[in-house]
């Protein structure tokens, strides 16, 4: 996703009339037809082909025109060694509002902290210094560790075994599909699914 | 000999008709998007590939288990394993962290995808070498002849 899809988009959710939100970790109009759960990895090479190529088309096409319901979860890697903290640091932007932009920040430098170490530099690049500050220190409290673990805790239920991992659900039907799918395979089965009874 | 190549051929039967089974039970375009997880395919071929690949895997399944052309089923299926063993290694050595879909959703590609894959296709090139060696055809013919 560019940066001026996502801003695009940022600001277009911000502008829709009622039910679609970005609130916290999550997308759309809870009541879309559609729900995706979408386990990611900062770290992950493939959830940044996922994120640079299917996201934002997904959010433009489904999630502002309230067909999909989408949530984010993180799933930090164990054989990604800076994943983990990458992870807290955008559960506590979270708590600033400023989830999605710390999200894409991540992704979008991710070749640079992976080799590096310097996560927080790259989360913040996109913070105004206080905010900054405060989600730093955010980020190595127990509550927004528990809320990684909570994340993780589900994504082992899901029986989630790679990044990205989506659960796709329509009413009590439920797919998971794992891997960076393309936005052109993932839209004919998003618009066979909603127009499915 | 003979016994050998019966076993192959109904280890190989299975193993196609219970593959093909666990993708044509679920959308084709729940596979599909197994398929393009790979990044192997344009859109286009993805689409082909999840439409016709359960089908093939059901008829080669079918074409071992009955013993007709036998030989094209087996070379078929050495073919069909060959390219899914070097798209699951592709996919492994990149660090991918993509299903395997090889019976259906669910199942990660990894070492142990690929080593059963390996001795699937060991045991599908025994097969396809005994049914196309000149030797089994010459032992055919003569028990046929007796």
């Amino acid at each position: 996703m560019t940066k001026a899809t996502a801003l695009l988009i940022f600001a277009a959710l911000a502008a829709a009339p009622g039910g679609y939100s970005a609130a916290g970790k999550a997308l759309g109009n809870p009541k879309a037809p559609v729900r995706i759960d979408l386990y990611s990895d900062f770290q992950c090479p493939s959830c940044k082909v996922f994120h640079d190529g299917t996201f934002g088309p997904l959010v433009a096409k489904y999630v502002m025109t309230g067909k999909v319901y989408l949530r984010q979860h993180e799933y930090p890697l164990p054989m990604h060694a800076h994943a983990r903290e990458a992870a807290c640091l955008a559960c506590a932007a979270d708590k600033c509002g400023r989830y999605w932009q710390v999200c894409d920040a991540l992704f979008q430098t991710q070749d640079s902290w992976a080799k590096d170490g310097k996560v927080a530099a790259a989360a913040c690049s996109v913070l105004t210094p206080i905010e900054a500050a405060q989600v730093q220190a955010l980020a190595r409290t127990p509550a927004i560790l528990d809320a990684v673990n909570d994340d993780i805790r589900s994504g082992q239920t899901e029986q989630v075994n790679g990044t990205p991992t989506m659960i796709i659900t329509k009413l009590m039907r439920r797919y998971p599909v794992a891997g960076p799918v393309s936005f052109p395979v993932l839209s004919r089965f998003l618009d066979s699914l909603i127009e499915s009874q | 000999m003979p016994r050998l190549i019966v076993a192959l051929r109904v280890l190989l039967a299975a193993v196609f008709c219970f593959a093909a089974y666990t993708k044509l039970r679920q959308p084709w375009l729940v596979f599909a998007m197994s398929v393009d997880a790979y990044r192997l395919l344009p859109a286009w071929a993805v689409f082909g590939v999840a439409r016709t690949l359960p089908w093939l895997e059901l008829a080669i399944g079918l074409l071992l288990l009955s013993g007709l052309w036998s030989k094209y089923a087996a070379a078929g299926a050495t073919v069909l394993l060959v390219l899914f063993w070097l798209a699951m290694l592709r996919a492994w050595t990149a660090g991918a962290g993509i299903n395997c879909a090889c019976f259906g959703v669910g199942e990660a590609v990894s070492a142990l995808t690929l080593a059963r894959d390996a001795a699937l296709l060991a045991c599908s090139a025994v097969l396809t070498f005994l049914l196309w060696s000149p030797n089994t055809r010459l032992l055919r013919a003569s028990r046929l002849a007796a």
